[in-house]
This record gives C-alpha cells, sequence and structure tokens, in this order.
C-alpha cells in the first residue's frame, strides 16, 4: 500500500469522525479516516432510535457512513490504527498498521456467500452477544465498507467461504498485516467512548445474573436490525414484564473511580423505556434514579412525557441486585422520598452503564488526558473545546468527554472548522500545502466506490 | 411543625469525626446496605441528611446512631466515599457529648490536648493524695521489710474513696441517661408523662440489650462470607471481663485487696485473673486492629478510641504486676506499680464513665429501652395525636 499525503487525519469513524471527516471534505481538504473496527459507524450505528426525536438511528446514520465512503476528498482506512506518529517539520507522520481481513478490501464484492457457508457459528459481537455471527462475515448488514472480515483465530480453516467466493482470490488466508505511511498537517482525534464493564460494581451481578444487562443490549433488541425481532430476556426467552433500570451504573461512583456523570445515560433510559412500553404494552417500567438529567432542548419535556405515560420513576440508586429462583433480579434499593428499603422483583434489569474514556493518545500522539477523568484534555475547554495541548491535533466527540450524539456531531463540526482555520493559516505562512494545493488533485489510494 | 437548624452542625461534627459527611449525596446505598437497617429506622443516609441540614434536634432524638455497630458495609460500597459509618460514630461521640452535664465530653473528643491535660491533672491529684497521706501519717504506713499493701493503702479508706468518687459518676452517667430519654421520647409523648407501668413493663428490653448485646451478631447480614461472631464474642467477653473488675472492686474491694494469700483455687484468684486474662487478651486485639487499620471500622481511629483500650491494658498489667509482686513479696515495687495502678483507674473512670467511649454502654441499651418505650406509647395510642418525626 502506498504512502498518503493529506490535509488532515481523522482517528476514529464514529459519528464524530465521520462528522470532522465530512465537513473538512466539503471544504476541499483532503482527509484520511482511520478505523480501528472493520466498519465505521461508532456506537451509533448499534443504537435503535435516538432522543428525544425518536428517530431511526439506521436510517440516519448509514447516509453519514456511505457518505464518507463516496466522498471523493475523504481517503477511508478500516481495520487500520494508528501505531506511531512523528512531527515531520510542520506536518505529522503517522504510520498506519492494517490488520488483515483475509480477504481482498478491493476484489470483495460483499455478497456474503462465504458468511452463508461457514459452518461455524460464535455469539454476535455487533449484537452484544444475542445473536450468531459467522467465522466470516460482513460485519453487519449495514456496515461500510461492506466488506467480509474473516477471523481467523476462531477459523478452522475448512475452506468452505473459499469454494463458494465467486470472486478469484478475493478470501487469502495467507494474508498479513500491511504498514504505511499518511503525512497528514493536522489530526482530528474522534476515538470515541467505552462502556462500563457490566461486571464493573460486584453489587450489580452484572455478568453473573443472566437477567441482568446493559443498556446497549436494550439497543440491540429494539432495533429494527436486532437478533429477535422481539424482546426477550436471556435466561429463558420470556417476554418481560417487570423491567427496570439501575441509573448511574457505573457513573457518579467514586468506588469504581468514575466521579462523573456521563450524561447520557438518563436520557437513553427515558427513551428505551418508552420504546420498551411499545414493544411491550403491558410491560412495567420502573428507573430508579438519584436524579434525572435532561440536559438539552427538549429533554425535559421527553422526561415529562415519559412519566406521563405511566413509566414508574422512584428515587434511590440501587444497593445491589441478586436473583430469585425463577432468575429473576431483586433490586435492593432505598426509596428516598419515604426513606424506606425495599426489596422488588423484576423480569430484567437494565444497567445504565456509563462512558469512559476509550482511547489514551498520550504515548503515540503525545496528547495527555485529563487526570481526573481519562478522556482527551482540553486546553482552553470553554472557549475552544475542540483544541488539545498539541497544536495541530484536535478532539471531537466523545474522545473529549461524555456527550450525546448531537453534542459530539457539534463538537465535530467545530473541530472541522478550527482544523480548516489552522491548515489555511499554515497556509498562508507557507508552511503547509500537503494535499489541497491548485496542481494536486485528489489523492486516493484505496477506492470502495 | 417547625424545624431549627443549626448552620454549623456538619462542621462541628466534623470535629467530632464525621470526616465525610459533607461529601454525601443521598443515594442511599448505604441504608440499602445496611444489615441492621428496619423500617422504623432506615439509617445512616437519614442521619447524615439530618447533619446536613443542620437538624440538631431531630438528631437529639435519635436513636439510630446507637442501633449502629458499624460493621462497615456502608462504607465499602458508597459512591461518594463518603464514609457513612464514621458519620454514625462521630454521632455516638457527638451525642455523648450533648448528654453530658459536665462539658468534659466535648473538650475530649474534639481536642488531644485536652484529653492528656485531664489525665495527667487527675493522675497528679491521685498522686498528691497518696504522697499527702503518708506525710500526715509520718510515712510510717510504708512497710517495707514485708508487703503490707493495706498499710500503705488502707482497704476501707481506699474503698470509701471509691465509693464516693464512683457514685460522683455515676450521677453524672444518669444525667446523661435522663438528658438522652427526655430528647428521645419527646416527639412521641409531646410533653405528657409516660406512666412507670411502662417503664418497667418494657424494662427486660434494657437488661438482655445490656447483657448480651445480641443485636450486634446480625452485623454483615446474609452475606456469610463476611458474617463473623468473633468480633461480637470478643466485645462480650471484654464485657464479663470488666463487669467481674467492676463488681469486685465496687462490692468486695475489702475481700480483693488484700494482704492475704489465698489458695490457688479459691474464687478471690480466679475470679481475678480471669478478669485480667480477658481484658489483657481484648484491649490488645483492638489496639492492635486499630493499629493495623484491617477493619472498616478502625480506618479513622480518634485519640479517645484509643483511649479506652489503653486504660483497660494499663490497668490489667499493672493490677496484675501489683498482685505478683505482693506474692513474690517486694514491697517497694508493689507500692509504686499499685499507685501508678490507681492513677491510671482513676483517670480511666473520669474520662470514660458518661464521657467517653464507655458512655455506650448504657446508651446502646438505652437506645432500644426507649425505643420499646415509644412503641409501647403508641401500641397503647397513650398519646392521641402524636405526630411522627422527621427522624423516625
Ligand atoms: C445505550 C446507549 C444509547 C444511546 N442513545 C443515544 C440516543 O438516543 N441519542 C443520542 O444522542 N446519543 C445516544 N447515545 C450516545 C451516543 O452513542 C454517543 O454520543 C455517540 O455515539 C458518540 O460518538 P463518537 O463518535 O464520539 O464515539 P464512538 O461512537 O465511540 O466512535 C468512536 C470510533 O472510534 C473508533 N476508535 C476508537 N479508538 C480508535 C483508535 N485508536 N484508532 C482508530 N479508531 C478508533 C471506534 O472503533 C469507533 O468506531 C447512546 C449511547 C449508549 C451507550
Ligand atoms: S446521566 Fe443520569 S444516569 Fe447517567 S450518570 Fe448522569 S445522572 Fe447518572
Ligand atoms: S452511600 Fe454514601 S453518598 Fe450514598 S447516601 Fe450513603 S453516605 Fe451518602
Amino acid at each position: 500500500m502506498k504512502n498518503l499525503q493529506v490535509d488532515a487525519l481523522v482517528v476514529g469513524g464514529g459519528i464524530a469522525g465521520m462528522q470532522s471527516a465530512l465537513d473538512l471534505a466539503d471544504q476541499g481538504f483532503h482527509v484520511a479516516l482511520v478505523e480501528k473496527e472493520a466498519s465505521i459507524g461508532g456506537k451509533m450505528i448499534s443504537l435503535s432510535k435516538v432522543f428525544p426525536t425518536l428517530d431511526c438511528c439506521s436510517c440516519i446514520t448509514t447516509p453519514k457512513m456511505s457518505a464518507v465512503a463516496h466522498h471523493e476528498n475523504i481517503t477511508l482506512l478500516t481495520y487500520c490504527e494508528v501505531v506511531a506518529l512523528e512531527q515531520n517539520g510542520a506536518s505529522y507522520r503517522a504510520q498506519i498498521n492494517k490488520k488483515p481481513r483475509y480477504v481482498n478490501e478491493e476484489s470483495c464484492t460483499g455478497c456474503r456467500l462465504c458468511e452463508y457457508a461457514c459452518p461455524l457459528d460464535l455469539p454476535s459481537a455487533f449484537d452484544m452477544g444475542l445473536g450468531a455471527q459467522r467465522v466470516i462475515r460482513v460485519p453487519f448488514s449495514t456496515a461500510v465498507p461492506q466488506k467480509a472480515v474473516l477471523d481467523i483465530d476462531n477459523c478452522i480453516l475448512c475452506g468452505k467461504c473459499e469454494n463458494v467466493c465467486p470472486v478469484a482470490d478475493c478470501i487469502d488466508f495467507t494474508q498479513t498485516a500491511v504498514t504505511f505511511e499518511i503525512h497528514a498537517d493536522a489530526i482530528v482525534l474522534a476515538t470515541g467512548f467505552e462502556l462500563t464493564p457490566t461486571d464493573a460494581k460486584a453489587e450489580y451481578g452484572g455478568g453473573k445474573l443472566r437477567n441482568v444487562v446493559d443498556a446497549l443490549t436494550v439497543e440491540r433488541f429494539l432495533a429494527p436490525t436486532g437478533p429477535y425481532g422481539h424482546v426477550l430476556r436471556p435466561s429463558d426467552g420470556k417476554e418481560p414484564e417487570s423491567i427496570a433500570y439501575v441509573q448511574c451504573a457505573g457513573s457518579r461512583d467514586i468506588s469504581l473511580g468514575v466521579a462523573y456523570c456521563s450524561r447520557i445515560c438518563c436520557m437513553y433510559a427515558i427513551k428505551q423505556a418508552m420504546l420498551l412500553s411499545g414493544a411491550l404494552p403491558l410491560a412495567d417500567i420502573t428507573i430508579y434514579y438519584m436524579d434525572i438529567r435532561t440536559f438539552g432542548k427538549g429533554y425535559e419535556q421527553f422526561y415529562q412525557n415519559a412519566r406521563a405515560m405511566g413509566i414508574e420513576f422512584v428515587r434511590g440508586k440501587v444497593a445491589r441486585i441478586h436473583e430469585d429462583a425463577a432468575q429473576n433480579p431483586v433490586v435492593r434499593v432505598e426509596q428516598i422520598d419515604d426513606g424506606s428499603v425495599v426489596e422488588r422483583e423484576h423480569d430484567m434489569v437494565v444497567l445504565s452503564v456509563g462512558m469512559l474514556p476509550s482511547y489514551n493518545p498520550g504515548l503515540i500522539y503525545n496528547v495527555p488526558v485529563a487526570a481526573d477523568d481519562g478522556f482527551v484534555a482540553q486546553s482552553a475547554a470553554n472557549i475552544s473545546p475542540c483544541l488539545t495541548y498539541q497544536p495541530g491535533i484536535f478532539v471531537a466527540g466523545t474522545a473529549a468527554g461524555p456527550m450525546d450524539i448531537v453534542d459530539s456531531i457539534v463538537m465535530a463540526g467545530a473541530a472541522a472548522a478550527e482544523t480548516a482555520a489552522y491548515l489555511e493559516e499554515r497556509r498562508a505562512v507557507g508552511m503547509a500545502g500537503n494535499g489541497r494545493s491548485p496542481q494536486t488533485t485528489s489523492v486516493k489510494e484505496v477506492s470502495y466506490a | 411543625m417547625s424545624t431549627r437548624v443549626d448552620p454549623n452542625l456538619l462542621i462541628d461534627l466534623q470535629d467530632y469525626g464525621a470526616v465525610g459527611a459533607e461529601k454525601c449525596f443521598n443515594c442511599g446505598t448505604c441504608t440499602a446496605m445496611c444489615p441492621l437497617t428496619s423500617d422504623e429506622h432506615p439509617f445512616p443516609r437519614n442521619m447524615i441528611r439530618l447533619a446536613q441540614v443542620g437538624a440538631k434536634e431531630q438528631l437529639l432524638a435519635s436513636t439510630d446512631p446507637w442501633l449502629c455497630y458499624y460493621c462497615g458495609d456502608c462504607a465499602s460500597t458508597c459512591p461518594k466515599e463518603a464514609e457513612p459509618g464514621e458519620t454514625m460514630m462521630a454521632l455516638r461521640r457527638w451525642l455523648t457529648a450533648q448528654y453530658d452535664p459536665t462539658g468534659l465530653s466535648a473538650k475530649l473528643y474534639t481536642s488531644e490536648t485536652a484529653v492528656i491535660k485531664t489525665i495527667v491533672r487527675i493522675g497528679l491529684i491521685v498522686l498528691v493524695l497518696f504522697i499527702g497521706y503518708h506525710a500526715l501519717t509520718g510515712f510510717h504506713n510504708i512497710v517495707t521489710n514485708s508487703v503490707q499493701l493495706n498499710t500503705f493503702a488502707p482497704v476501707m479508706l481506699v474503698w470509701a474513696l471509691v465509693l464516693l468518687h464512683g457514685s460522683m459518676l455515676f450521677y453524672r452517667m444518669i444525667a446523661g441517661v435522663f438528658k438522652m430519654s427526655r430528647h428521645v421520647l419527646a416527639p412521641v409523648t409531646m410533653g405528657n408523662k409516660v406512666p412507670l407501668r411502662i417503664y418497667l413493663e418494657t424494662l427486660p428490653v434494657y437488661i438482655t440489650a445490656f447483657a448480651t448485646q445480641r443485636r450486634w451478631r446480625d452485623c454483615h447480614g446474609d452475606d456469610e462470607e463476611k458474617h463473623d461472631d468473633g468480633r461480637w464474642f470478643k466485645h462480650f467477653l471484654l464485657v464479663t471481663g470488666y463487669v467481674t473488675m467492676l463488681v469486685l472492686i465496687l462490692g468486695f474491694l475489702w475481700w480483693f485487696q488484700t494482704d492475704a494469700f489465698y489458695p490457688l483455687w479459691h474464687p478471690q484468684r480466679w475470679l481475678g485473673y480471669y478478669a485480667t486474662i480477658v481484658l489483657i487478651y481484648t484491649s490488645s486485639e483492638i489496639l492492635i486492629g486499630r493499629w493495623r487499620k484491617t477493619e472498616q471500622l478502625h480506618r479513622f481511629s480518634q485519640p479517645t478510641d484509643w483511649l479506652f483500650p489503653t486504660f483497660i491494658l494499663t490497668g490489667a498489667v499493672t493490677g496484675i504486676f501489683v498482685h505478683i509482686f505482693r506474692y513474690a513479696g517486694w514491697a517497694w515495687p508493689t507500692y509504686i506499680i499499685y499507685v501508678i495502678h490507681v492513677m491510671a483507674m482513676v483517670a480511666m473512670l473520669d474520662t470514660e464513665v458518661g464521657v467517653g467511649k464507655w458512655a455506650h454502654l448504657f446508651y446502646r441499651p438505652l437506645a432500644m429501652y426507649l425505643e420499646a418505650i415509644k412503641a409501647k406509647v403508641r401500641e397503647e395510642q397513650l398519646v392521641p395525636d402524636f405526630a411522627p418525626t422527621g427522624t423516625d
């Protein structure tokens, strides 16, 4: 693979990274988008609907994903990671490692015949282990790029996929990682967030009690592309009649090392509660919370609507969860409003897990993270939130801290604007001009068109 | 009902060791984790809340702090590391100080220098009394060729002083008991008198609570891994030890402090040995625990927490040495160690009875007793329109 020269390198292909890349590319800058997974889309592509409008999430994410893939100024590099970065005068030289897909990315047509032929079923990562996935597969139905990827660790090398693949030499069990370089004048970090592991708080039994699940799992239950098309609790496939949400399950808890509020979980819990009321009209839904944080436009109304719909809100932080003989989770909580301690049984309990930083760019990018929360440190958080402590490196979306999709998009746009201003400024003093100079046209090394 | 708030309450409580109460955001995890919490007494969050808002009256009327035995389950999962158990402990100290009519308790709990000064002062007074007595008797009562403890310190004189001093201390204790009872019963009786009959009918509650501290055994509740009666049992041993000692000294000093030699099987000897061994064992165990901070309840120690076990250990060790030296026939060592023993024990009683850690001996069972009285008053609807208060 040849080296690339671009104006800006965007790291992370979630909603924030995609938006930054698009905004820069639309202004004529050349952008390379590096995503470590086999598809872009980030967490957003696995969500069902989004608060507070309840728009279908696939319907708004997929067009962005295709726009990124088809933009003539964007070079999309999936399954890639920046493994080293060097400052080269005024610009950066990033060393990229492209992991082997064991499938020729250029020639794969995404026909999925290999996937159908593969005899091995594994728990589906995309569906939070609810459904199954094959060892060789297109990551999910709306993945971009629509290219197969083979999980060599689980492969038994039976060759069935290779036999059915209609493209010559497309599946290649001998593929190895490749490295190449990207030269860029600026970088946007949009590496997103991780969820609190379900077993982080032992008292909640996550990971041990089968009917205690995290909120992303419920997104998959509710998504039109989800594994069952129904909400079925994990232990016995029964339709839950009573569902409880445990708020702040991983946030605002110093005993877990997380002091901050994750912002999104109140809102997504309310959203899911509403969607569940639609999917299971007879189910009782209870949300155990300390305070409901509705921080955006229309969000408080959204919450009030949920109350009006009959969703029960109980003030009190759940202390612990255990299971009864029928594997029903039993929640123990002090109901703050009257001071009574109760144990209430539900069919399924959802942990409203929080946001943790997913990636520490300290080592490679020399970009520090904030000491108190581990998200990328902003050098001027309240006047230029996209600036990091490294000139030419910007941050967007949840890489900078907990935020929802709207805020991620806004910040991604701001990061693009900051990056553009930075690039123009350098060009004015004659320091840059790697990609967008009048003579050069688009530099596209890989094309998925 | 209006509530008077004391805006400095939380700051005051910090002096008593409420190390994290200001951090609490009232999530209720601690209360739901507490194995001793009940519908009538859902603590500790309620107590922390009252402390935060400065609801002094409600705290004074509450028995909840005495119902907590500090197993530490609340603190281990508090999302704010607000140390709810420490606040309960601080409240017990604070309540003791509030009930103490002399004001000594407040000083001892909030100032280390006050603790040292008080102890030194009391020790010196005892020393001066000894020297004064012998000066007045022309030092003839110090027999050195054989051990004559009862000449050195005539037992009837000592006993009389013990009883005199003891009754002063007992009065101080009882004053505290009355003050606590008044505060706790007020919200239920609303100024009416509780008939004597009810006090008597519920008295067994006090007696069993005092004698067994049974409630403690519910600590760590259904958590079988952590549940351990060991702490309860050691504490129970400690109580039997010092109650034995107390009875021997208050009731039978003429028999216990003697120049006679008894055979080993005689109760005078084995009762004393039993108490000594138990006291040395349990007090050193407590001190080592505090030193190592292995248990939740020992992570934060105030000077007064060290005091009681240190006194007990000193008392038991000096006591047994008086005994050994006397049997060995060493006159001077016996007398000197005896004086030290008395200095330490008087200092202990003065800084403990009704004002220090020792006070919980009375207040814990009292809390349960008062709750039983309250329940009875309500049950019999003696007060037609009693209003439930915020604390219970
Ligand atoms: C259960 C749940 C429900 C939600 N519901 C809503 C909702 O209804 N409405 C709403 O507004 N928000 C919702 N959110 C929040 C929303 O998911 C986030 O705000 C949004 O996805 C953040 O996007 P992002 O691009 O910042 O991060 P991500 O989506 O995490 O994207 C980061 C991307 O970067 C990639 N990456 C990470 N590290 C590297 C690296 N070192 N190199 C290359 N690539 C890397 C990742 O693979 C990922 O693709 C919900 C969140 C959860 C958990
Ligand atoms: S958004 Fe709500 S649930 Fe999430 S951490 Fe904040 S307060 Fe807790
Ligand atoms: S667990 Fe901690 S924060 Fe929560 S109410 Fe108790 S003391 Fe306060």
